[in-house]
């Protein structure tokens, strides 16, 4: 909204200037050249002046407000026509560039990064001061060319880009002549680009223009430019101030006036944001009504769940709600009500499709959730800290010494413009009060842990000069060196190849054995979980549908969606080389409340039932729960509620 | 790496015998006839033609060409018309004062860009924000040329606290300095803004806040030390803007660089002049460009180590 005003206010500036210019000798009172003088230097209207000259005249007697509207009409005639040569030939040339590809491209992209590289500005005022004589012409085609490279590149991209698409190839064959085709095809998709960068251009040229006439190489009389005033005006500044002000200001309103219109253009509306800790603020008030608001339509947590945490669980995760709101004011609900506990030396495994809000759940969990996500509601209670309450300050001394995290992509874990030494050391000593010598020889013992022959060569190296096992091993070592108390690994493995990921996952066993840390590692791999998971929380669009101790979930699992997903892992140790079976059907829209079963559009055992109402976790088993009616004992209580 | 060391070196003698070129072109086909330039406009035939002959044009264009190339590799850039000085002495003296300008206000602008383009990068949509947005703006809107007339007009003519003319001093610095870092500083305000947003949303930054790193490290150290990378190549492609800057802040502000050199030759017609103080801006540009681009490689160990392995 406030992006079109602002491109109306440019637009119409620079309607109004384009008025001015064109209508000149119409509306200017005087002559730009006529002289009064009798009336020399006399002050604008409102400074004691006289009504006949409302901006006063110049040190000959000229009448200031003619000669800015004739320095308007100067202004946009060069300026409109440098950018209409310039764009013309950038734009043939980048056509033909694109088009015709190999030498005829090579050459004529290798003049453009020539000309780049020269300071064209220089040569340009060079030619102009050598000359006796300057029309609007000659500036026109010195100020217009140079511009050319700019408007080729772009349209060089957007030909190349239109030349691989299918319909070019097929007008190709029924024989559409070149020309024709190019203008045909490419010019549609070029004017979306265009109108910004010949603005853009447009603005840098009125102030070339201005420029050189100030600096007396732009026009000669009797041609009149406000860079000449204003380089008049200089003179008798002291006497008469707004000599020089005066076109100064037309000059900075056309320029403003454009790149507004620019602006409006790009027009990406920002949301107000705050980079760092606001955004977790949670006030009370909010969080009360977003629970009342979930109340009604989220899963209540399981009664099984409800009371403390018992001494041997680690984390208890209770109800956790994240929301993403969406630009057009929709709500993304990416993990809804999630609950499960984590005990102290377990593994415990999260499993489910990429978009179940898996990733999601654990950043929330250390408050790294990117904005605009939030959490709405639930609780996390970690060793008695309520990680979603305590204030930023507390937070951070939870996140990499109580609380560690690897993550998905290792090479972009680590900083790549710092050594991965610079990096582990930094991440001890935040975490762990040793000196620097005590860093490095500790960082140098975790790294031979995790396998490295040579730490001390490893430290100096930069991440990106690392494999991806090796860097997830790096990340691993942090952790070992740091030794939190609880460790999130979001797939761990789903970069590295087959051999890396046992070795990672070697690793991530011994972390717990060796240092008694409780791990919770996430994957879309229900088989790799099953390796390496004692308990198994299974979720699905953003809810958990299945949680257990992993051994009995995968021998008989309850939900249809874990066993839809177990079926869809090949099984090489049964012989058969399946392919891996995806599962029909999609994902429910995230931003909609159903108000039955999420899995209710890809199950095979859907019932009425499921349609309409939701399904709550149900006890299957010792520990072990799964939200499906297929195990509601009563139906008919299930539809009563 | 090296590859790219030898690689980028030889352009640059390309570019640099490119600009060399093209300014003893364009002067030619600008200027018209030098030989008539030098003498009086009333001069009768046989001194031009004199002239003429003294200086070799009466050659063809390509022999006057190398005749050139061969006094500029050794260091000749002729003699000015007025007064009989050699060129390259004036324009040597000039350029330290241009460049001793230019580092001061790059050194400035980039303070002042770093400053407020983290502190809206940060603050997203705050009134810090949006402040600095409507001042980068107006900055880009405003014309060097105006701006410094208008500093001269009120601190120097009316309030008298800066010196407007001559080189007097630190204080000469401030005005100069001044208008050339409004003209600069918008668009590294811009881009600082950008590429610290676009790096704060890395992976990596999430990661080193999971590892519990201060959040002042993770500003000053991981993140400034990727999204400043991008400032260097900008300046390097600024310093064309920031030598045209210089044709306008020196001649308002009486600074004895190329610029003012230039411009005085210009209006005198002083041709050998013109031409080594465009010869010498040039080649500087294009040097300036080279220095960062290694600049750039040797900062991020990304592109250092490429190919090394
Ligand atoms: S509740 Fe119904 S739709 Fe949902 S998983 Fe169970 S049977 Fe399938």
């Amino acid at each position: 909204m406030l992006r079109r005003k602002t491109a109306a206010i440019g637009l119409g500036g620079i309607g109004l200037l384009i008025f001015v210019a064109v209508a000149a000798p119409w509306i200017a009172p005087y002559e730009p050249a006529a002289q009064d003088l009798s009336n020399v230097l006399a002050p604008p209207a409102w400074d004691g002046g006289d009504w006949s000259y409302p901006l006063g005249t110049d040190a000959l007697g000229r009448d200031v407000l003619s000669r800015m509207i004739y320095g308007a009409r100067s202004s946009v005639l060069i300026s409109a026509c440098a950018m209409l040569i310039g764009a013309t030939l950038g734009l043939l040339t980048g056509l033909v560039a694109g088009f015709f590809g190999r030498f005829v491209d090579t050459l004529i992209m290798r003049l453009g990064d020539i000309q780049l590289a020269l300071p064209f500005i220089l040569i340009a005022i060079v030619i102009l001061g050598m000359m006796t004589e300057r029309s609007p012409v000659h500036l026109i085609v010195v100020l217009g060319i140079p511009a050319w490279i700019v408007y080729a590149r772009v349209v060089r991209a957007r030909t190349l880009a239109e030349r691989e698409q299918d319909y070019v190839r097929a007008a190709e064959t029924i024989g559409a002549r070149p020309l024709r085709r190019i203008f045909r095809y490419v010019l549609p998709q070029v004017r979306s680009v265009l109108p910004a960068i010949a603005l853009i251009d447009l603005s840098h040229l009125v102030v070339m223009e201005s420029t050189l006439s100030f600096l007396g190489f732009g026009l000669t009389s009797p041609h009149v430019s406000w860079g000449q005033i204003l380089a008049d005006g200089r003179q008798n500044m002291v006497v008469a101030p707004w000599l020089p002000v005066l076109p100064g200001i037309a000059i900075m309103l056309t320029v403003l006036c454009i790149n507004l219109a620019v602006e409006g253009m790009r027009s990406r509306v920002e949301p107000r944001r705050r980079w760092w800790s606001t955004r977790w603020r949670r006030s009370g008030a909010t969080r009360t009504t977003l629970d009342m608001a979930t109340a009604a339509s989220r899963p209540a947590v399981d009664e099984l769940q409800a009371g403390p945490t018992p001494d041997d669980v680690l984390l208890d995760v209770r109800g956790l709600c994240v929301d993403f709101p969406t630009a057009d004011g929709r709500v993304v609900q990416a993990v809804r009500g999630v609950s499960f506990t984590v005990g102290r030396g377990k593994i415990l495994g999260i499993v489910g499709e990429s978009g179940s809000g898996k990733s999601v759940t654990s950043y929330a969990l250390l408050r790294l959730l990117s904005a605009p996500g939030r959490v709405s509601a639930g609780t996390a209670m970690f060793d008695g800290i309520d990680l979603l309450g305590v204030p930023e300050r507390s937070m951070r001394r939870v996140r990499g010494r109580r609380i560690g995290m690897i993550f998905q992509n290792p090479v972009g874990s680590l900083n790549p413009v710092l050594t991965v030494g610079y990096q582990i050391v930094e991440a001890i000593r935040t975490n762990r009060d040793v000196d620097r010598d005590a860093a490095v020889e500790l960082a140098e013992k975790v790294f031979r842990d995790v396998g490295f022959g040579d730490p001390p060569h490893i430290m100096k190296q930069y991440p990106f000069r690392l494999s991806g096992g090796q860097n997830q091993r790096v990340m691993i070592a942090m952790t070992m060196a740091i030794e939190p108390e609880l460790l999130l690994a979001d797939e761990p493995t789903t970069a590295l190849d087959v051999t890396t990921q046992a070795q990672v996952l070697d690793q991530l066993r011994r972390v717990r054995d060796e240092h008694g840390t409780s791990i919770v590692i996430i994957s879309h791999d229900i088989g790799l979980i099953g390796e390496i998971a004692d308990e198994v929380v299974v979720m699905y669009a953003g809810e958990v549908c299945e949680s257990g101790p992993t051994e009995q979930v995968l021998r008989e699992p309850r939900h249809p969606y874990t066993q839809a997903l177990l079926e869809s892992v090949p099984r090489p140790e049964a012989g058969v080389t399946t392919e891996l079976r995806s599962i029909p059907g999609e994902l429910p829209d995230p931003t909609r409340e159903s108000g039955g079963c999420p899995f209710a559009l890809r199950c095979s055992s859907v019932m009425d039932l499921c349609h309409t109402h939701r399904p709550k976790p149900l006890t299957v088993g010792p520990a072990w729960s799964a939200a499906c009616h297929l195990y509601s004992e009563d139906k008919a209580e299930v539809t009563q509620r | 790496m090296l590859l790219y060391t030898i690689r980028r070196t030889a352009q640059m003698l390309v570019v640099v015998l490119c600009v060399v070129t093209l300014v003893f072109l364009l002067l030619r086909i600008a200027a018209g006839d030098p030989a008539r330039l030098m003498n009086a406009p009333d001069a009768p035939d046989d001194v031009i033609e004199a002239t003429r002959e003294r200086l070799g044009l009466d050659e063809p264009i390509y022999i006057q060409y190398l005749y050139f190339l061969r006094d500029l590799l050794g260091g000749d850039l002729g003699q000015s018309f007025q007064g009989s000085y050699s060129v390259a002495q004036v324009v040597f003296a000039a350029l330290p004062n241009t460049a001793m300008l230019a580092a001061v206000t790059v050194l400035v602008s980039t303070v002042i860009a770093l400053a407020l383009g983290i502190g809206a990068a940060l603050t997203r949509g705050s009134w810090l924000d949006r402040s600095v947005q409507v001042y980068v703006a107006f900055a880009q809107s405003i014309p060097s040329f105006w701006l410094a007339v208008v500093l001269v007009l009120v601190f120097a003519v009316q309030l008298g606290w800066l010196p407007a003319v001559d080189f007097t001093g630190p204080s000469s610095f401030v005005l100069p300095v001044a208008t050339m870092a409004v003209a600069l500083t918008p668009i590294l305000i811009r881009t600082i803004r950008q590429s610290f947003i676009e790096t704060l949303q890395q992976d990596y930054i999430r990661a080193a806040r999971a590892r519990g790193i201060a959040q002042r490290k993770i500003l000053l150290v991981h993140t400034l030390k990727v999204a400043s990378l991008p400032l260097v190549t900008l300046i390097g492609l600024q310093s064309g803007m920031i030598l045209a800057g210089s044709y306008v802040v020196e001649n308002i502000f009486n600074w004895p660089g190329i610029g003012k050199l230039a411009v005085d030759a210009l209006t005198s017609r002083n041709f050998p002049m013109v031409q080594g103080a465009v010869l010498i801006a040039a080649v500087t540009f294009v040097l300036v460009n080279f220095v960062v681009d290694m600049l750039y490689t040797t900062l991020d160990p990304r592109i250092r180590l490429k190919g090394a392995s």
